[in-house]
Order: C-alpha cells, then sequence, then structure tokens
C-alpha cells in the first residue's frame, strides 16, 4: 500500500550558560592562557571544574598552566572523515599540560603516525584570531627539538 | 518503616525566566547550599544524594545526574535519578524520604531542578515546533469536559489565576510577580487552548529546590524546626485506557487515600491547614480539590468561588503562587512539597498561613498519569 508518510523536521535548538568557571576558562583560552583550579588535594585539574570533585566545595584557586605537555594517550586518524579538525591524518591525543594534573583531550597535527608516541612533547599551536572558545586551540603540534 | 523521617533543611533559588549567569551545576548547587545551610551541615555529612528533573531533552543533557554528581558532593556516594515527568520533584522526594525511612541512610540530600531556558520546552509542553499538541493542548479538552459536567461558571479559572499570582507576591522566590493582574486582564489575556487564556498557564522558569531530609534523631538535634513526614505515596496509571476518567484520574485518587490513611487523617478538608497542588492550568485548582478528596465531586468550583482556597480561606491552596507563578519543571513538584514543608516549619515568611500544623504537598506529570504527594506535620508522628 502506497500510504502518505508524513514528514517534520524535528529541531532541538539547545544553549548552554557557561557559569563564572568554565566561561573564565574560556575567557583566558582568549587572552592565550590556559587556566586551571587546584583541588583541596592539591590537584591542578585543567579544563577547571566548578567545584572541587572530592569535596564538592567551591572557591577553588586559579593558577596558569603551561602551553605544552606531555601526550598521555592517543588515537591515530589515517584517513580523516569531512567533519574532522584537520584535512590530512592527524592523531587525537590526551595531553596533561605542564603544571596539569589531569589530560586535555585535543589533536595533535603530526606528520606520521610514526611520529606520534605515548610521552612525546607537544605544544599549542593557537588560532590566528582566538574568541573564547575551544577551538582557540586550533591543535597541538610536537614542541621542536 | 522502621524510622521517621524528618526536613531539616529548604532551599531554592529565586526563579526566574533565564539564569544566563550559572551553568546547570551552578544552579542546582545554589538550592543544594540553602538547604544545607538551614540544616547547619556540609556535604560531608550528606550520605545520599537523590535527584530528579524532567525528561533529558528538555535542556539536552542526557543522565545530568552523572555530571551533576560532583557539584553535589556525591562523589563515592550513592546518587540515585528519579524520572516521573512534571510529578518529579514529588516522587524525587518521596524515594528521598523512603531511604531514611528504610533506615538505610540518616542523612539525604534530595534536589530537583529545570533550566528551561537552555533547550527549547514549547517542544515539549506547547506543541512549537514539534508539531505536537503540547501540554496545553492536551489538558485542554480536559479542562473543557470539566466544566461541562461540573456546570462550573468560567470566572472560576480566571479567579484562580489572579488568587495564585496575587500569592506570589508574598513569596520573594516566586518567578512571576504580576501585581496588576486582575479578572478583567486574565479574561482579556490571549486564548491559547480554548478554554485556557494566556494568564491562567503557568511560565516557563529556570530553578532549583532541595531538601536536607533526617531521621528521627537527626530531626530531634535540627537547629530549626523540622516538618515530620506523615504520609508520603506514589501512584501511576496509564495515560489512555478505556474507562479512563483523565479528569479525576483513579491513580490521583488511591494517592491522595493513601496519604491520608498514613497520617491518620479522615476529613483532609478540616485536618489538613493548607495545600500546595500542582496547578499548571488554573482549572486545575478545582479539578485537583476534588481528586484529592477536598472537595466533592462536580463541586470543586465552588471552593474556589467561595474564596476557600484564598490565602485567607480555611484551606489555603499555593500560598506560594504555585505553578502558575513559578515553573521550573522538574523542581516544581519538590517546590510543592518543599513550600507545605516550610508552612509546617513555621518559616514561609510572609506567605505563612497562620498556625500551620499540617500541610499536603502535592504533584503530578505526564498526561494526568504519575501522582507523588506527601503530608508533613509540625508534630513527631
Amino acid at each position: 500500500m502506497a500510504g502518505a508518510v508524513p514528514t517534520y523536521k524535528l529541531e532541538f535548538p539547545y544553549k548552554r550558560s557557561l557559569g563564572p568557571i568554565v566561561g573564565a576558562f574560556l575567557t583566558g583560552l582568549r587572552d592565550r592562557q590556559v587556566l586551571g583550579i587546584r583541588s583541596a588535594a592539591g590537584r591542578v585539574l585543567v579544563p577547571p571544574l566548578e567545584f572541587d570533585p572530592e569535596t564538592g566545595e567551591e572557591n577553588l584557586e586559579w593558577t596558569r598552566v603551561g602551553e605544552a605537555g606531555v601526550v598521555r594517550g592517543f588515537s591515530w586518524v589515517e584517513e580523516p572523515l569531512p567533519k574532522h579538525p584537520l584535512d590530512r591524518p592527524f592523531a587525537w591525543v590526551l595531553v596533561q599540560l605542564d603544571g596539569a594534573d589531569t589530560n586535555l583531550v585535543h589533536v595533535l597535527d603530526a606528520d606520521s603516525r610514526a611520529a606520534v608516541e605515548i610521552g612525546m612533547r607537544v605544544r599549542i599551536r593557537w588560532a590566528s584570531e582566538t574568541r573564547g572558545h575551544m577551538s582557540d586551540i586550533a591543535c597541538f603540534e610536537p614542541e621542536a627539538g | 518503616m522502621a524510622e521517621r523521617c524528618a526536613v531539616i533543611g529548604i532551599g531554592q533559588t529565586h526563579h526566574t525566566r533565564r539564569r544566563d549567569d550559572v551553568s546547570l551545576a551552578g544552579l542546582v548547587r545554589e538550592a543544594a547550599v540553602r538547604a544545607l545551610e538551614d540544616a547547619e551541615l556540609g556535604w560531608k555529612d550528606i550520605e545520599a544524594v537523590v535527584i530528579g528533573t524532567a525528561p533529558d531533552l528538555f535542556e539536552g543533557v542526557m543522565m545530568p545526574e552523572l555530571y551533576l554528581a560532583e557539584a553535589l558532593g556525591a562523589v563515592g556516594k550513592p546518587i540515585t535519578r528519579v524520572h516521573t515527568a512534571g510529578s518529579v520533584g514529588g516522587s524525587t522526594a518521596v524515594v528521598a524520604t523512603q531511604l531514611v525511612q528504610s533506615g538505610v541512610h540518616e542523612r539525604v540530600l534530595t534536589v530537583a531542578f529545570e533550566k528551561q531556558s537552555e533547550g527549547d520546552t514549547s517542544w515539549g509542553l506547547s506543541g512549537g515546533r514539534s508539531g505536537g499538541v503540547g501540554a496545553g493542548g492536551y489538558f485542554a479538552p480536559h479542562i473543557k469536559a470539566y466544566i461541562e459536567r461540573s456546570g462550573a461558571p468560567e470566572h472560576v479559572g480566571w479567579k484562580v489565576a489572579v488568587k495564585d499570582r496575587q500569592n506570589a507576591l508574598r513569596n520573594p522566590y516566586a518567578h512571576l510577580k504580576l501585581d496588576k493582574i486582575d479578572i478583567d486582564s486574565v479574561k482579556g489575556s490571549e486564548m491559547l487552548w480554548a478554554p485556557i487564556r494566556r494568564l491562567e498557564s503557568c511560565p516557563t522558569s529556570d530553578g532549583a529546590c532541595a531538601m536536607v531530609l533526617a531521621n528521627e534523631a537527626g530531626g530531634r538535634r535540627a537547629p530549626r524546626a523540622p516538618a515530620w513526614v506523615h504520609g508520603k505515596a506514589i501512584r501511576s496509571e496509564n495515560g489512555f485506557f478505556p474507562g479512563r476518567d483523565p479528569v479525576n484520574p483513579v491513580a490521583g485518587q488511591d494517592c491522595a487515600a493513601d496519604v491520608y490513611r498514613q497520617a491518620g487523617i479522615t476529613d483532609p478538608r478540616r485536618e489538613l491547614d493548607m495545600i500546595e497542588c500542582y496547578v499548571p492550568f488554573s482549572w486545575y485548582e478545582p479539578m485537583w480539590m476534588e481528586n484529592l478528596g477536598i472537595a466533592e465531586k462536580n463541586r470543586g468550583w465552588e471552593l474556589t468561588d467561595s474564596g476557600a482556597t484564598a490565602f485567607e480561606g480555611d484551606i489555603p491552596v499555593n500560598c506560594s503562587g504555585g505553578v502558575l507563578s513559578t515553573n521550573p519543571i522538574g523542581a516544581s513538584g519538590m517546590l510543592r512539597f518543599a513550600e507545605a514543608a516550610l508552612q509546617v516549619r513555621g518559616q514561609a515568611g510572609e506567605r505563612q498561613v497562620d498556625g500551620a500544623r499540617r500541610a499536603l504537598g502535592h504533584a503530578y506529570g505526564g498526561a494526568a498519569q504519575y501522582f507523588a504527594m506527601w503530608v508533613v506535620g509540625s508534630e513527631r508522628p
């Protein structure tokens, strides 16, 4: 039976309010600074959480961390898809920035799979224009030398 | 039941249209911190968290309880999410109460929230872009059926709309503050879903509510007078089945009968000092008064019309301004429960009913099919 198929487009136009902590972290990126917070146990969390994950307390101390760090894990992408951040082979990486106790998920622009290894040092490549968004970190690149 | 349960801390946000200044976690924390401060307890004193919110698609955060666990100091502790649509704030409080009454935990934090500004709740509530009928469209025929069968005059709905908004003027936390509202402005407002007019409808709000519940020892030690739980119940029924009466659902009647039985109440009209009832559209006040056994069938509207449910009446309903003035959906049910508790603690400020000793908190959700209620009292049961 060739019945009519009613169609309509569902839309879910969500938005997010960042609040004072995540908002300040992104504002820091606009100024090309990476900010973290120090938990009561002394761990530096990057990106910052609004509240101490162990105690639930707030008003944690801000601290600035380095623009370079160490790769703690990665996944090599040999054939990027159209929506991927780079149009050439790259790696998704977990980066522990200098001074941070947590890993940040990001993109590593490396020449080849052979150029990537756990423990290698990488550095932020900033976007040409920063606007207070996670993409202000364009990607990471292997640290020179 | 092994243990008694006491409400020893209550907190809520100042509800408003949008809270762009805080994250979801920040909003929920505001209410939780106020409840802890009221109870003079810290995060470490809490043994478990029970959290409720409306369906995840309202805000587009899947399983927000996982992300909120850290914000609520729940790392390493049990956190439970409750789902019962619009009644969830009430059901969440009932689940938390059971954790105390069963003796499993001594002190439980229960929270409920909605940040409607982060999503498009018109998808779920008013049809909007979904192409669906929405909540107002769904309930309008039930309201029309009630008006027909009860013979209620149409001004009854307008009266509820005015009364609840005037009550909200005494509540510093209420969202809508319509100080110029009167019968004429309600009557003249846009018809949204006949017979429901705009000013007979609830707003969309951002807000959260939290309570700290404790066992008997905790209730006795509380720094401020606690509210004791005298009875609590949840009931559900299918949204559609042959012979169902959606105007006066059996699940609601059964739920009320259960809480009255637990509380030893035989004449709720006389034995309750006030009611916080889930009224998102004005006509639900008389409809629920019948469902709750406060009024005889088809005579709930006389209660409203006579002024009995007004702040000065003998059975005041929604002294806080109710859902008609404040509707962060997931929190709306818990706000009813918390406002009832505030009344019997004598801590309802300008909206306090003189000498309130026993109060009913009520919530409903879905297709008027999920019910949650509690009766709280100033005296230990």
